[in-house]
Order: C-alpha cells, then structure tokens, then sequence
C-alpha cells in the first residue's frame, strides 16, 4: 500500500512517514499540497494522504478539494494530521472530503487505531 | 479586547500541554519538569494565535537543549551531523504543536499561523513565561498577548 505524507515540516514527514512504513506503507513526502498535487499528477496515487492543514503554497484543505475535485483520485484516503483541533475546522476538513482527523501530538498507536478503522492496514499487522 | 492570558491559561495547563507534546514527539519516557528557566542567551520559535485572544505562542531553548531536541525527535545517532536547517524545523514543529494545543484552551474560533524562528517579538505586558527543565537544560514557553504596536507591512510609495 502507498501513502503520500503531506506536511511543511521534515521531522513531521520522517515521524508519520516512519509510523507508516512501520505498518508496511510505502511512502512519498511532499513539503505542501501543491508539490503533493504533482506527485499525483505524475501518477503516482496513494491509497492513502496524511496531510497538515497550516503549509505554505497550498494549505491542507485546499489540497482536500482539488484531490475531491478529481473523480480519477476518488480512490485515495484523506486523513488531516494537524494541530487545528477546533470542532468547527474537523468539520470543515470532513465536509470538503477527508475522512479521518488525527489531531499532533498523536501516537504511532492512534495512527494505527485510525487505519483499522478506514480499513486501511495490511494484512497480518497488528493495530 | 479579551481577557489577559494570566486569566486564561496557568502554569500548570500550559505544563501539562508541554509534557503531553513532549512525550509524543521528543518520546515516551522523556519527562519535562515544571520550574527553572528563563532562557538568556535561546534559539526560539513562535507560532502566532489570531482570534478573540491573539498572540504568539514562543518556545526558548538553550542551544544544547535544541541540538538534544533535534537528535531525540529525529531519532539520529549521537555521531550524526546535525544540520542548522533541521534543528530550526524540530523547534517550529514543537512550537506550532505547542501553538496548536494551547490555541485549544482559549476562547475560539480562532486560526494558528505558519511557525518560525529567529527573534520573536518583545512581549507586552500581557505574557506568560512558564518555565521547565528536559534532561537538565532548562527551556520557557512564553503565551504573550498581541502587542499594542500596529504591524507595519512594507508598501511600493505612490508619489503623485
């Protein structure tokens, strides 16, 4: 399975990126959604994106509705990563098309409990 | 205009929120504690709160408290090189989770800004400092309310 891990930060793309490959993921890291934007026109579509909401260039909610905008990318998975924890940004997130919310700091384990949940972990490893 | 911070937030609140972000992102077993500081002579990073309450949320560090940081969160071996640009992006990160979190406890809606280092701005006198000790070297975090000073953003003069 692939994920592409979208955030401005590096050390936040190494730590999801590293919990995901830990659950058999191979990953790709973009620094924002417009250059996540590129790796999916390029072709290369996840089933899954972990994506921060504050980035610079294109933000993670715009990059939500251009990849819902897109019915070729219907298949990939939304999940915010952020810090934004207000009721009203969840709902603004899951009413533009992301379909989890996991609010930093998380744990390797919420990550996990989230991918279970989508049905989103291979095979033979444990949540 | 909202209330001053020292009404919202206490020592204990923004102890708490720090030692909850460290145990996820520095890692499990490493424990902050609560006292010490101020930093004289840190490297910081800063994430601005823009809503009924806005300011900045600065996270201080000594120098060898950031170079342990930077190793911790990466994960990088004690022979590892580190790089400038990798140290300045933990301290953001650790700021705008910090940021994020402490946004959570003030009265909303409100929105968090991109973070950054360098010399954050003087605080007023709305301000916060909580001090605390990671494996001995001693950091602030520092809630500040806006200041007063209008933003002066540069402008191309029209000369008539």
């Amino acid at each position: 399975m692939r994920a592409l891990v979208i955030d401005d930060s590096r050390a936040m793309r190494r730590i999801v990126g590293s919990i995901l490959e830990g659950f058999g993921y191979e990953t790709r890291p973009a620094g924002h959604g417009r250059e996540a934007l590129d790796v999916l026109e390029e072709g290369w579509v996840p089933d899954l994106a972990c994506i921060d909401w504050n980035m610079p260039v294109m933000d993670g909610l715009q990059f939500v509705s251009a990849v819902r905008a897109n019915p070729a990318w219907r298949q990939v998975t939304l999940m915010m990563v952020t810090t934004e924890s207000e009721h009203g940004q969840i709902v603004r997130a899951l009413a533009a098309g992301a379909h989890e919310y996991v609010i930093k700091p998380f744990t390797a384990d919420a990550i996990g409990d989230k991918l279970a949940l989508l049905g989103l972990l291979p095979h033979g490893v444990p949540a | 205009m909202s209330a001053p911070i020292a009404t919202l937030l206490d020592d204990e609140t923004v102890n708490a929120v720090a030692a909850e972000v460290w145990s996820a992102l520095v890692g499990e077993d490493e424990v902050l504690v609560p006292g010490d500081g101020p930093v004289a002579d840190g490297r910081s990073a800063w994430v601005g709160v823009e809503g009924p309450w806005s300011g900045l949320v600065v996270l201080t560090c000594s120098a060898s408290a950031t170079d342990d940081l930077t190793r911790a969160v990466l994960q990088l071996a004690p022979a590892e090189e580190l790089a400038d640009e990798d140290v300045d992006d933990v301290l953001r990160e650790l700021a705008n989770i910090l940021g994020g979190n402490v946004k959570s406890l003030l009265p909303g809606p409100s929105t968090l800004g991109l973070p950054q280092t360098g010399t954050p701005p003087q605080p007023g006198t709305d301000v916060r400092p909580v001090g605390a000790t990671w494996r001995g070297h001693p950091l602030t975090i520092t809630v500040q309310g806006a200041t007063e000073a209008p933003v002066h953003h540069p402008t191309t003069e029209v000369t008539p």
